[in-house]
């Protein structure tokens, strides 16, 4: 059961693992607190869904949904770089205004894809073709490895070119990359842009590999994406880009796996999941604090950790 | 070529803590100019510095720079040909960054919204070079994160970045008022190397008189936010401390009140 459950995991930790990829940009490179996410999951999930079920290819409802959430990062950098509206408020807004376009979108508040084509099953289709003894049974599995770590190949990659540079300057220091040209509003609207396509894409894999699209499903996204960041980041460090986005998809494995373990012993049951999560996230916050304190027992007038 | 022409900025306009900050400012700078800039505590001259910069728009006047009116030009925009070396030597890099990644974002500028690697053989191989140049060992550091390094380092390496593609201006806001007075004469040396061998036009805020004097070919000083002194050529170089406080206390009929200036 065991293997079971560490083979489930690894797919959920992958597909959620892209959205992760997405919260790493704006929360770690612009140290951008965006709630877009929990708007833009279930867009990319209720775009796609959508198509496929009006007959569209699911390669291009996929395709759509990326573009979508595109759009969905553009409206809250402008809102907040443009209108001036803070990073939190803005995702707020954007997310809240998100439910009822999803709504809008599906026409209803959840649409299933039983028995529709979806990436997984074309691919799976055509494999079969090319090469009768396809492993059918890990579709999902193949898919989702060879998948994420191409988005993250490409994040890696993005985050190497001189833009790339100018978000993460962006990040570390507004001052300096204004004082060599960038335009940091520009700089803040591009990650929202990247970050957001990514979790919209990541909910389009969701709903396909679980079967339908809800306008609920982005409910804590946010949360779990920062789990998995954190994780990652707590456990690998951050020695280099390649490290952290690894980190991050190997946070989300975990983050998955410990919330399957926790399910499959009873320890709790579905409807905790949310305050399971929220927990995890706090511990991953202050382990660093709990860490030094440990290490420096003199108690002077400031806390540490949390550079 | 620099123009200031009677720029104005007031601070707070309209509330009892209306400040006019800059009145009424004019001055010509040539090309090559070196222009040391001192006044008391409130005087203008990091005003003036951040006006020229465009950190906030001015509320009079005109900026001209080499025949291009920049006034209403955004600050990002005009870091295209403007350099800047901060007082705080946390603000001119980025500290989670590389050294060789800050100069490469210094040696895009002001193309670093780009595709391009952001670093290969070649630039590595320049970045090396040119900091050889520089007697800190940062040619051995390259992938060394900058929030290591020392303020005098970081100092160092902002005004390397800040020159690294000719300027047409270098806009220097006591930047060497945070370092121990080792530090700060090899950072004004190394800025007095690279200005004089690209022959950068330069304006440098100080509250050091000595760093004023020695350097530089004309020297301003300010006082509520007026220019107040303006000299140049001989008079420049053959001034001493105690003749430039007399003549500030002819021209004004008080004394120079600073307890940051350093007279010696």
């Amino acid at each position: 059961m065991l293997q079971n459950l560490f083979f489930k995991s690894l797919e959920q930790g992958l597909v959620f693992g892209i959205m992760a990829l997405g919260v790493y940009i704006t929360f770690k490179i612009l140290k951008f607190s965006d709630l877009t996410v929990d708007g833009s999951f279930p867009l990319g999930a209720a775009v796609a869904a959508s198509l496929i079920v009006s007959g569209h290819s699911p390669f291009f409802a996929t395709a759509a949904a990326l573009l979508a959430g595109t759009f969905a990062g553009l409206i809250t950098g402008v809102l907040n770089t443009k209108a001036g509206i803070s990073d939190l408020l803005s995702g707020i807004l954007t997310m809240t205004s998100l439910y009822s376009i999803n709504l809008r979108i599906m026409g209803r508040p959840n649409t299933p894809l039983l028995n529709q084509p979806t990436v997984y099953s074309l691919i799976d289709d055509f494999s079969k073709n090319v090469w009768p003894l396809f492993p059918s049974k890990h579709i999902y599995l193949l898919f989702f490895i060879i998948f994420a770590l191409f988005v993250k190949i490409f994040l890696d990659a993005f985050l190497k070119t001189q833009m790339g540079f100018a978000l993460r300057a962006t990040g570390d220091n507004p001052q300096m990359i204004r004082s060599q040209g960038v335009n940091t509003d520009l700089a803040k609207i591009v990650g929202l842009v990247i970050s957001n396509g990514l979790v919209a894409l990541s909910g389009a894999l969701v709903a396909q590999y679980q079967g339908f699209a809800d306008v609920g499903m982005g409910v804590g996204t946010i949360v779990a994406g920062l789990a998995s960041v954190i994780i990652g980041d707590s456990l690998l460090g951050e020695r280099s880009v390649f490290v952290s986005t690894l980190g991050v998809l190997f946070g989300s494995f975990l983050y998955r796996f410990s919330i399957s373990l926790v399910l499959s012993f009873r320890l709790a049951q579905a409807s905790d999941l949310k305050l399971f999560t929220a927990i995890v996230v706090i511990i991953a916050l202050t382990a660093p604090r709990f860490k030094q304190s440990l290490k420096l027992p003199a108690k002077g007038c400031e806390s540490y950790g949390n550079s | 070529m620099v123009i200031l022409d009677h720029i104005q900025k007031i601070f707070h306009r309209n509330t009892p803590n209306e400040n006019q900050a800059l009145d009424d400012v004019s001055l010509k700078i040539k090309e090559g100019d070196f222009v040391t800039v001192i006044g008391s505590n409130g005087a203008g001259k990091s005003t003036m510095l951040n006006a020229i910069a465009g950190v906030y728009p001015i509320d009079g006047g005109k900026i001209i720079l080499d025949d291009v009116d920049i006034t209403s030009l955004a600050e990002c925009k005009r870091a295209a040909f403007i350099g800047r070396v901060f007082q705080d030597p946390m603000l001119g890099t980025s500290p989670s960054m590389t050294i060789e990644k800050n100069l490469s974002m210094a040696y895009a500028r002001p193309k670093n919204m780009t595709l391009r690697w952001g670093l290969d053989f070649s630039r590595r191989k320049l970045f090396k070079d040119y900091l050889k140049n520089i007697p800190l060992g940062l040619e051995k550091r390259l992938s060394t994160k900058v929030k290591l390094l020392s303020g005098g380092q970081r100092q160092a390496l902002t005004l390397v970045m800040a020159t690294m593609k000719k300027p047409k201006l270098l806009l220097l806001d006591e930047h060497t008022a945070a370092l121990d007075p080792k530090t700060a004469l090899l950072v004004n040396r190394l800025t007095e190397e690279i200005v004089h061998k690209n022959n950068i036009t330069t304006i440098m805020v100080t509250h050091n008189l000595e760093h004023a004097i020695k350097m530089g070919n004309r020297l301003i000083m300010m006082h509520k936010g007026q220019i107040v002194m303006d000299i140049k050529g001989e008079e420049k170089s053959t001034m001493t401390i105690p003749r430039l406080l007399n003549k500030f206390e002819q021209l004004q009929g008080e004394k120079f009140a600073e307890d940051r200036v350093m007279l010696a």
